[in-house]
């Protein structure tokens, strides 16, 4: 379970009409990401322990739910969080420091939490996540769209970025590659025919990926760069940098299916095919 | 086991098409890997891709494939490559895992193997097939087209209840990079032992920015280039198939509505004169100019990385005249005479048979249907009584399109 695991929410302390009190808390964490090359990639996560994590928290709440989120910064620099689209920001966190901070949505969605402090630096580097307010019993899917340019990262870490040109090599989900990501239970799809799945997609990576469905189409909930293009029902779907999609999914035949990036540059990591965003779907009858 | 599943589907289909007009629809698609494509500049790829014959370069894109709504479709995919195995993936079309055509979910098929796909042609809406085969490699390659689904009764709409159109147009955006082209890179290895092959593949740096496998002074061509008249209302299916997004912006002019995605309709439809379209995905966008106009839609090729445009190309566009009462009758073997007409119409044929009648008002609603015509060699008189306006008159043979006229009524 370890880092893709629902942040843990400790306790409903207190009622308030219908809002649920909860508390939580996440770490920034710094260390290093080994890639299927052997190269060691240096990194940061907010996670949900002290203990570093590829993959950043993801958050899940309910739409009654009012959060105090207590960010505890384990770096040896500052940072920040700001929740994107939720009007949540904390300032510079020093190193060792904490703050609290109080979070919640009138309506259900999807969202980006990101450090805003050198932006986009410590983005780029890896802190970036997911927070989602449902208000559905339906089974919920998580995937954290996240590239990795090892010359961009290393510009960063020493004499800073320099490089005009984005050319990431690694396509992660959750921060995981194919094959992986289908060992990952938040990521992925499990369910059967006619069951109700949203998948929660968040780009928190700089590059634009098009994600293509086999076997389904999907209907799109929300989009926070095109409101206007909820509704549509489609197999293959767009997003940009720091977009967020909410997808409904009602399987009709059951199958293991592909989710790719349809970039088919992107389904490969370090040039090896298909070591990149690559998942399958698995429903039963 | 290829030629098992083949006989089940043969008794399936023969108990489920009794009493239905669609039909069986056959397709043959032969893969090769020795392909050759001359570019605008005069350079030569090395190619793969889908012929329908073994006499020619498989085209890039592939033979454009059609059914309507409801037809029954069997692909046979004939490998004649002499290396990598190669598939159909039947992309939007939402076909069972069997008939997918991710290798290691599905099936492979090898040299001088052949492999068949079925399915039961869904929504109307523009499809792809390609490769999934080390799919970066074979799609880049060029081993992909469209699948086009009709609507049910084949006619020139959008979908059953949908919107009419005087005439459709396919473009399909892709991109080359010559160094995949180099045969170190497309005579990959593959370990048909391995349920995921791994494969090498280089940097992504294209050079030809491709509107159906043409750039540049290529899309001059009749066959890429928009003509309409005014008032002509244009179908324009728009897929992208590479691996860098599209901007689409059409001329102001062309009153472009974007009317459906991924084989779906939008609702509400979307007027816009940008259109952005990322790989994997079509559209269908409506555009009904009312003025003479020369000018072009311009295709933008947009990184997915850094977001910058690589390059930029230009499909010609040309407006002119009033929808082609002459135009459009000596295209067909079917001719409307007198037109205008104050009194009785006929139509006359070179031969080619026609076996019912649909007209249509000015606004696309349905005012007369005759069935069961059979008429002479070269003419007949039309049965019916149209009040004075403009009309479409469709000819059918076998419940298909055969011609679709316009009429003007005095």
């Amino acid at each position: 379970m370890k880092c893709i695991a629902i942040s843990l929410v400790f306790f409903a302390i207190s009622f308030n009409g219908l809002s649920t009190q909860i508390t939580d808390t996440i770490y920034i964490n710094s260390g290093v990401i080994q890639s299927f090359n052997g190269s060691n990639i240096p990194f940061k996560s907010y996670n949900n322990t002290a203990v570093f994590e590829k993959s950043n928290a993801i958050l899940s709440y309910s739409v009654t739910d009012t959060v105090t989120l207590t960010v505890i910064n384990n770096d040896s620099v500052a940072h920040q969080l700001r929740c994107y689209g939720l009007g949540v920001s904390a300032g510079a966190i020093a190193p060792g420091n904490q703050v609290d901070l109080s979070i919640s949505s009138d309506s259900p969605g999807t969202f980006i939490y990101y450090d805003q402090e050198d932006y986009p630096n410590n983005k780029i580097l890896g802190l970036a996540g997911m927070i989602v307010f449902r208000n559905s019993s339906a089974s919920s899917f998580y995937w954290n769209l996240k590239e990795i340019d090892t010359l961009w990262v290393d510009e960063i870490i020493n004499n800073g970025l320099t490089s005009t040109e984005y050319n990431p090599k690694f396509f992660l989900i959750n921060g995981n590659h194919n094959p992986n990501i289908n060992n990952d239970p938040m990521a992925r799809v499990i369910g059967n025919v006619g069951d109700t799945i949203l998948i929660h997609v968040a780009n928190t990576g700089s590059s634009t990926h098009s994600i293509h469905f086999h076997g389904y189409h999907l209907e799109l909930l929300q989009s926070s760069e095109h409101s206007n293009h909820q509704g549509r029902i489609k197999d293959t779907f767009p997003i940009n940098p720091m977009q967020v999609l909410t997808l409904r999914m009602v399987p009709h035949q059951p199958g293991e299916y592909p989710v790719h990036d349809h970039n088919l540059v992107a389904v490969t990591g370090a040039n090896i095919y298909p070591n990149g965003m690559f998942l399958t779907m698995l429903i039963d009858p | 086991m290829i030629m098992k599943r083949t006989v089940l589907f043969f008794i399936v289909l023969s108990c489920s098409i009794i009493g239905h007009t669609q039909q069986i629809v056959n397709h043959l698609l032969i893969a090769r890997n020795l392909g050759e494509k001359v570019m605008h500049d005069g350079d030569t790829l090395r190619t793969f891709g889908f012929a329908q014959s073994l006499s020619e370069h498989p085209p890039i894109p592939g033979p454009t494939l059609y059914a309507n709504e409801g037809d029954s479709v069997i692909l046979d995919l004939f490998n004649v490559s002499q290396g990598a195995p190669h598939t159909i993936h039947l992309h939007g079309l939402d076909v069972n895992q069997e008939n997918d055509g991710v290798p290691h979910l599905s099936f492979e098929v090898h040299h001088m193997d052949h492999g068949f796909y079925y399915f039961v042609a869904p929504h109307p809406g523009t499809y792809f097939y390609h490769c999934h085969v080390v799919s970066s490699i074979h799609v880049q390659a060029g081993m992909y087209g469209v699948f086009i689904v009709k609507p049910s009764d084949g006619s020139n709409t959008t979908w059953d209840g949908g919107y009419s159109f005087d005439q459709e147009k396919l473009y399909t955006m892709s991109e080359m990079d010559p160094v995949w082209h180099e045969d170190s890179v497309m005579d990959h290895p593959h370990d048909t032992t391995q349920s995921i092959h791994e494969v090498s593949i280089p940097e992504y740096h294209p050079t030809y920015f491709l509107v159906n496998g043409q750039s540049e002074h290529q899309l001059l061509e009749p066959d890429i280039a928009l003509e309409s008249a005014k008032e002509e209302l244009t179908f324009l299916r728009m897929a992208n198939i590479g691996y860098l997004a599209n901007r689409i912006t059409f001329p102001e002019a062309l009153n472009a509505i974007i009317i459906s995605s991924d084989g779906r309709p939008i609702v509400p439809a979307e007027t816009s004169d940008t259109l952005w379209i990322c790989p994997g995905e079509r559209y269908g966008v409506l555009i009904e100019p009312l003025v003479d106009l020369t000018d072009a839609i311009k295709v933008s090729f947009v990184n997915m990385n850094t977001q910058f445009i690589e390059n930029v190309q230009y499909i010609p566009v040309t407006v002119s005249g009033i929808i082609g009462i002459e135009e459009i009758a000596k295209e067909s073997p079917f001719r409307i005479y007198p037109n205008p007409s104050s009194g009785s119409v006929h139509i006359a044929s070179d031969g080619s048979p026609f076996d019912a009648i649909k007209i249509y008002d000015a606004i696309g609603n349905l005012v007369y249907v005759e069935r069961q015509i059979i008429h002479g060699a070269d003419d007949y008189q039309m049965n019916v009584s149209l009040s004075k306006g403009f009309y479409t008159i469709e000819l059918l043979h076998n419940d298909r399109i055969s011609a679709s006229l316009k009429l003007v009524k005095n």
